[in-house]
């Protein structure tokens, strides 16, 4: 793939210069089935790197201050799809990050799979199916890397739907109509199978705090068992602090082993602050997140 | 004892026979996965499955549980203790690698104190294993010593035939007491049946068990810079230890208002980051490789050693559910792979 090439040509350009002392991207497994986020650090390992519709991690998780052994390492380039650049910008708004403190590989980009193991045993080299691929995808509107130090891959002539539509939009109408009883409903029973690992805040690259609030117990704001109380106060937390940042990777419900439709809920959200404050995230370094502004020109009076 | 067969069309009589006054957990779909859960119909099991995303430790160990309860009264406060009282409880459709796993819990739960939380549930079990025909690419059995149709912490052992009924082997003496217990169920088998085949995963290549023991009892191997390297992507979450059959730490915590609560024992993980928090404000564990290093040590090191029984069955959920596809057989790979003696 030429694309692949490029990349590897580009990554090992940055690291013999020594522009960058790490390439955060994508690798093989050992079995050579699934994509796994590699960390190169050396010109002759840059081989290593792939890119193909496997590669649904969000990498930009590597650059918060999560991981400090990584930062460690110095000035970091990252693989990263338009919808990965997206996060990127809202942390770069956020002040985790200085966007000359990372060089950003964008990878045009044509769709990934939903999850690996829906793709086992295909060529990667082919087209992927569209079936397959998750809604944010089908609305995709970076398929052209948007933010980005160098872009590499064949430009997309993709053109994404007005409005938001696909399964989770579609899913998010039904719950829409449902009655307030039913809806709570759908939700405990979604909620009551969540067994507490954080997967969905530790993939989470704007889920960046050193301390959790779940992780404050004194007083214990959350209760942390995975009963039906615990598990809806922990799930509904983590939405409201995602209102106006999230970007719709999707990497939570990815990550979820129990499979509780995460996007419907974060996906809600970003439709409402749509709506309200005609706000969406991630296509600027500059523009902060609604919630975290103070703006003389708000349409609330309470608030002046 | 004379071969028994299990007619699949007589699983719903064993059922309706537990549940009168116990429980029964089998494999059943929910939400697109296959789930250990409780069931009342034969109709709600799935015989077409791998392995359940949960494993059966979840019956023996819950996730969460009240241990006590408290209340505060004007001048004094009033503790209650709980008791463990489980029902009889069939664990139907479990898998040779989770029901191996049995003797992983049990020796951490009686080991310097018998917790009863575990052992009264376990005394109330009884697994029924089934034989693997199915497996996947993340299934590594074989890879610990562990056999697809092995009956090691099964009380009976079933094996498919090709036409979907059971061939029935008693394991252990309890087992046998169920059996003979449900003789309209259990039926006389007349005839040999043609099994389906067993699905044997290949050892993975280049794995050494003993070596890997060797190298980690290593010392100056604990501070081996290929700690950092393998784990780096690790984003420290608690899926694989959640879904491990034989990671059995918890937490306590209280839980209630100024007025009444309860103490609760629930799942916790070495994965995070609060896990070893001192109160002192100090964190041996201060950075994810170490927890890592934690999580394999503890599988590989401390549980052969203290308690000489496998601290890792070889199921597989760990390498499915990592988000980030961090494999242990490809740690385990890379450790055999190293220089022994003295080296790092």
């Amino acid at each position: 793939m030429a694309a692949e090439h490029d990349l590897k040509k580009k990554a090992k350009e940055l690291l013999t210069k020594g522009e960058v002392k790490v390439v955060i991207g994508f690798g093989w497994n050992r079995a050579g089935t699934r994509t796994t986020p590699v960390f190169i650090t050396r010109p002759e390992d840059t081989d290593r790197l792939v890119f193909n519709p496997l590669c649904v991690n969000n990498l930009s998780l590597y650059l918060t201050r999560k991981f400090k052994d990584i930062q460690a390492l110095g000035r970091p380039a990252i693989v990263a799809k338009g919808c990965d650049i997206k996060c990127i910008a809202v942390l770069i708004s956020e002040g985790q990050l200085k966007r000359e403190g990372v060089y950003i590989i964008g990878m045009t980009c044509e769709g990934v799979v939903y999850r690996q193991e829906l793709w086992a045993g295909m060529n990667p080299c082919t087209r992927i199916p569209e079936d397959i691929m998750p809604t944010k995808c089908h609305n995709c509107d970076v398929r052209n890397p948007h933010i980005s130090d160098v872009t590499i891959g064949e430009k997309s002539i993709f053109t994404p739907p007005e409005k938001p539509a696909g399964m989770v939009f579609d899913r998010i109408k039904e719950i829409d109509r449902m009655g307030a009883g039913e809806r709570w409903d759908f939700w405990m029973e979604h909620f009551s199978r969540c067994i507490k690992c954080y997967a969905c805040r530790q993939v989470c690259p704007l889920c960046y705090c050193e301390r959790c609030i779940t992780e404050k117990n004194m007083p214990q704001w959350i209760e942390t068992s995975a009963h039906p109380r615990g598990n809806l106060s922990w799930n509904l937390t983590r939405a409201m602090h995602l209102v106006g940042r999230c970007t719709f990777c999707g990497e939570c419900e990815r990550a979820c082993p129990v499979n509780i439709p995460l996007n419907l809920i974060n996906q809600k959200m970003t439709l409402i602050v749509k709506d309200a404050f005609n706000h969406s995230p991630g296509y600027s370094t500059e523009v902060h997140p609604p919630m975290i502004v103070f703006s003389p020109e708000d349409k609330e009076d309470f608030i002046k | 004892m004379n071969k028994k067969l299990l007619r699949r069309d007589r699983i719903g009589l064993l059922i309706e026979g537990v549940i009168k006054d116990g429980v029964f957990i089998a494999p059943s779909i929910s939400e697109r996965q296959v789930v250990y859960g409780p069931v009342k119909e034969a109709s709600e099991i799935t015989f077409d499955y791998i392995i359940p995303r949960n494993s059966f430790k979840d019956f023996l160990f819950p996730q969460t549980e009240p241990v006590a309860r408290f209340k505060a009264e004007k001048d004094a406060v009033l503790l209650e203790e709980v008791k463990p009282r489980p029902k009889e409880t069939v664990i139907f459709g479990v898998r040779p690698c989770d029901a191996a796993s049995r003797a992983s819990l049990r020796s951490v739960f009686t080991w310097d104190f018998k917790d009863e939380f575990y052992t009264k549930r376990e005394e109330r079990a009884l697994v029924i294993t089934i034989a693997c025909t199915k497996g996947d690419d993340a299934c590594f059995c074989a890879t610990v010593g562990i056999s697809p149709e092995g009956s090691a912490g099964s009380d009976i052992l079933l094996r498919e035939t090709e036409a979907g009924d059971f061939t029935v082997e008693k394991v252990t003496g309890k087992g046998g007491s169920f059996i003979d217990a449900h003789p309209h169920v259990f039926e006389d088998s007349v005839s040999g049946c043609a099994l389906k085949e067993i699905f044997n995963p290949e050892p993975i290549g280049g794995v050494n068990l003993e070596k890997i023991k060797e190298w980690l009892k290593e010392k100056n191997h604990y501070e081996n810079p290929l700690w950092a390297e393998l784990s780096r992507k690790c984003v420290g979450c608690g899926a694989c230890t959640f879904v491990c059959p034989t990671c059995h730490c918890f937490d306590i915590i209280d839980e209630g208002t100024y007025a009444s609560g309860e103490r609760r024992k629930n799942w916790d993980a070495c994965q995070f980051e609060y896990f070893t928090l001192h109160a002192s404000g100090h964190n041996p564990r201060d950075t994810q490789y170490k927890r890592w290093r934690n999580r394999f040590m503890c599988k590989f090191n401390f549980y052969p050693e203290k308690f000489k029984s496998i601290g890792c069955v070889g199921c597989g959920r760990c390498v499915r559910v990592c988000p980030v596809r961090l494999d242990i057989t490809e740690v385990m790979a890379e450790i055999s792979g190293q220089p022994g003696q003295g080296g790092s």
